[in-house]
């Protein structure tokens, strides 16, 4: 059924590939959003639970965009991660929560922050609105359900 | 003057006793006040004796006297006993000559007294306690000048008004004791001011709580007890209450004697006199410290619990698509249930406890809020809604969101696949309508397929669409196949929304 809702909105093909770190404590949740990034044809360059092995990763790694939880296994690490990601390592960053309410507020360098649970669809069109931004392309509109900052 | 020939009182001997005892002045020590009344009036009329005389129960006892040197005497051989029978005074100019004196042992005796003025003392309400008197043993028979009348008139009146003030004096300090014992023993911390807020009183519990030395609270030193973060805060709404009268409440943290601030809930009323200016505050203040300690731990727990749900929906909506990778057959069904799923932890992200920071980011925690974040996904390629909200919004429950939830969430699956959504240009109205005792949602298609008929058989979707209505809600759920558009109404009782506060409404 959502093939047919698919068809209808006007998303462009995934027509990039990007390098992604998933920074989830959830580890079925993390696998499954693997998947799902890499039927799209990205490459997970890695997977953190926590914010201390994440820092490791980026800085081993290049990395395009990451997608970070809030609550990671270290705690409410996640916002001043996707910050520092953000705003210091040139890493475009979406959030994905449970509970979106705590960065309500914005934070700076980020995207937007995206609610779980969440479908293939919303992923992808959020993702792709991120790496359109990361390369200053033309965005005609944001994808439902990701909320924006700024 | 001469006496009355039935002299019967118009009061009673026992109220007139209880009039007297009411001042608490018998046996008392002499007092200058009535001393200077004694000598000036003895001296207005020239006589060697003058006497504030109250008469007791078997004696009349002197609260001043000059010229008999002696405080009390029997009631036996008292002139006054006779003048608390007249009106106002009694005047004897030569009490040889009087029937009720003549035989006097002070008349025939050594004393020799001959004249007597006396008027009476009287209560508030008019009872005779006794008098004030002048005695002479010389003949007066041209009586008193219309002076001397005077004087001793207002004399008497003087000594009345003196007992009155020592017994509101008294009954005052009986009353400040009586609220200092109230409010020492008291849990509260009570404080008082004047009308300007200048502090001039605080209870021991005060002082017992905060360890100042007494005193140092005066005036405005209370704020510096204050956490200097509330401090300002405290000092607004105090100058708020005193500006316009309005109760004075507020928590603040208020410095304990061990250097810790507890949280403190402070309180204070006016008081006002008959005209409605304030003379006073009043003011109390309650350690609510453990209080809120337990709200706030409570609190975090229900957060931490509703953070827990909200994860474990994410968690159960990953393992379905994981669990359902391997079989393409299955991707279909996985793809319907997680899409349940996901709607169930949407509608509970809007009636789950919420603080100012988890609080959802869209709109507020309304029926329409929850719907129209529920509808975003069956948005047009221009954003633009494509199910029509309108009518009445509501609040709605945990109880009820799974509900509605499931209702809504089927409908516009069904409709996105064979129905209104599925076409381009085709959009939805749905209307909620409170009609008192009734809410009523009315979901109506236009746009979209031609719609042949009811299905020939109905699918899981729609029996959990009834299921939720008519099992769950305790509603009606009625559809109608049109051909120009499904149209399906919901009708439920008003209380099916939120029964837990229709509940406390009842109460």
């Amino acid at each position: 059924m959502y093939a047919n809702l698919f068809v209808k909105v006007r998303v462009p093909h995934c027509l990039m590939t990007a390098r992604i770190l998933i920074i989830e404590d959830e580890a079925l949740v993390a696998m499954e959003l693997r998947y799902v990034l890499e039927d799209l044809g990205h490459e997970v360059v890695g997977m953190a639970s926590d914010a201390r092995t994440a820092r490791h990763l980026v800085r081993e790694t290049e990395v395009d965009l990451a997608l970070v939880d809030i609550h990671l296994s270290d705690g409410p690490t996640g916002v001043e991660l996707g910050r520092e990601l953000g705003q210091d390592l040139g890493v475009s960053v979406l959030f994905m929560t449970a509970n979106p309410g705590m960065v309500r507020n914005g934070v700076a360098g980020t995207i937007g922050v995206l609610s779980k649970p969440t479908d293939e669809r919303a992923v992808q069109t959020a993702v792709d609105y991120a790496l359109r931004r990361r390369t200053g392309q033309l965005i005609e509109y944001a994808p439902p359900g990701l909320q924006l900052f700024g | 003057m001469s006496a009355p020939s039935d002299p019967s009182p118009a009061w009673a001997e026992a109220d007139r006793l209880a009039a007297l005892r009411a001042f608490d002045v018998l046996d008392t020590e002499r007092e200058p006040a009535f001393d200077g009344i004694v000598t000036l009036i003895a001296r207005v009329f020239d006589a060697p004796i003058a006497v504030v005389n109250l008469i007791d129960e078997e004696r009349q006892w002197f609260k001043a006297e000059v010229g008999l040197g002696v405080r009390e005497t029997p009631l036996a051989t008292s002139f006054c006993a006779h003048a608390l029978l007249e009106q106002d005074r009694m005047i004897v100019p030569d009490a040889t000559a009087d029937e009720r004196f003549a035989c006097n042992p002070l008349v025939t005796g050594e004393s020799g007294l001959r004249f007597y003025a006396g008027q009476l003392l009287k209560s508030a309400e008019g009872l005779p306690i006794g008098t004030l008197c002048v005695l002479d043993t010389r003949v007066r028979h041209e009586g008193p000048t219309a002076l001397q009348l005077e004087a001793l008139e207002v004399l008497a009146a003087q000594v009345m008004a003196q007992l009155e003030l020592r017994r509101a004096l008294r009954q005052r300090q009986q009353s400040e004791s009586q609220f200092q014992a109230v409010a020492d023993s008291m849990p509260q911390m009570v404080w008082s001011t004047l009308p300007d807020g200048f502090h001039d009183y605080y209870n021991a519990r005060w002082y017992e709580f905060t360890g100042v030395p007494e005193g140092s609270t005066d005036g405005e030193g209370w704020n510096d007890i204050f956490h200097p973060d509330d401090q300002e805060r405290a000092w607004t709404r105090w100058r708020q209450s005193l500006t316009t009268g309005e109760p004075y409440e507020i928590e603040y943290r208020l410095r304990h004697r061990s250097g810790v601030y507890r949280w403190t809930l402070g309180r204070a009323m006016p008081i006002r006199d008959e005209s409605g200016e304030i003379v006073r505050w009043f003011g109390t203040c309650t350690d609510i410290d453990d209080l809120k300690r337990m709200e706030q731990s409570k609190e975090l727990l229900s957060q931490e619990l509703s953070h827990r749900i909200k994860n474990i929906f994410a968690v159960v909506s990953a393992l379905i698509a994981l669990s359902a990778r391997r079989f393409p057959e299955a991707k279909a069904f996985a793809t319907a249930l997680r899409t349940r799923i996901n709607a169930l932890a949407r509608a509970h992200e809007f009636v789950r406890p919420h603080t100012e920071t988890s609080r959802p980011t869209v709109g507020t925690m309304t029926l329409h809020a929850f719907l129209a974040d529920l509808f975003k996904a069956y948005a047009g390629s221009d954003e633009a809604a494509r199910v029509l909200l309108s009518g009445d919004d509501a609040t709605f429950d945990d109880q009820a969101a799974t509900s509605v939830a499931l209702l809504f969430h089927e409908l516009a699956t069904n409709a996105a696949k064979y129905g209104a959504l599925s076409v381009e240009g085709g959009h939805v109205e749905l209307e909620t309508r409170n009609e008192g005792a009734r809410f009523i949602l009315t979901w109506r298609e236009h746009g979209g397929p031609p719609v042949a008929g009811p299905p020939k058989h109905s699918g899981f979707g729609s029996s959990l669409a009834t299921l939720s209505v008519e099992g769950q809600l305790g509603g009606r759920l009625d559809r109608d196949w049109a051909a120009d558009g499904l149209c399906v109404v919901a009708d439920l009782p008003a209380t099916a929304l939120s029964r837990r506060r229709a509940a406390l409404d009842v109460r």
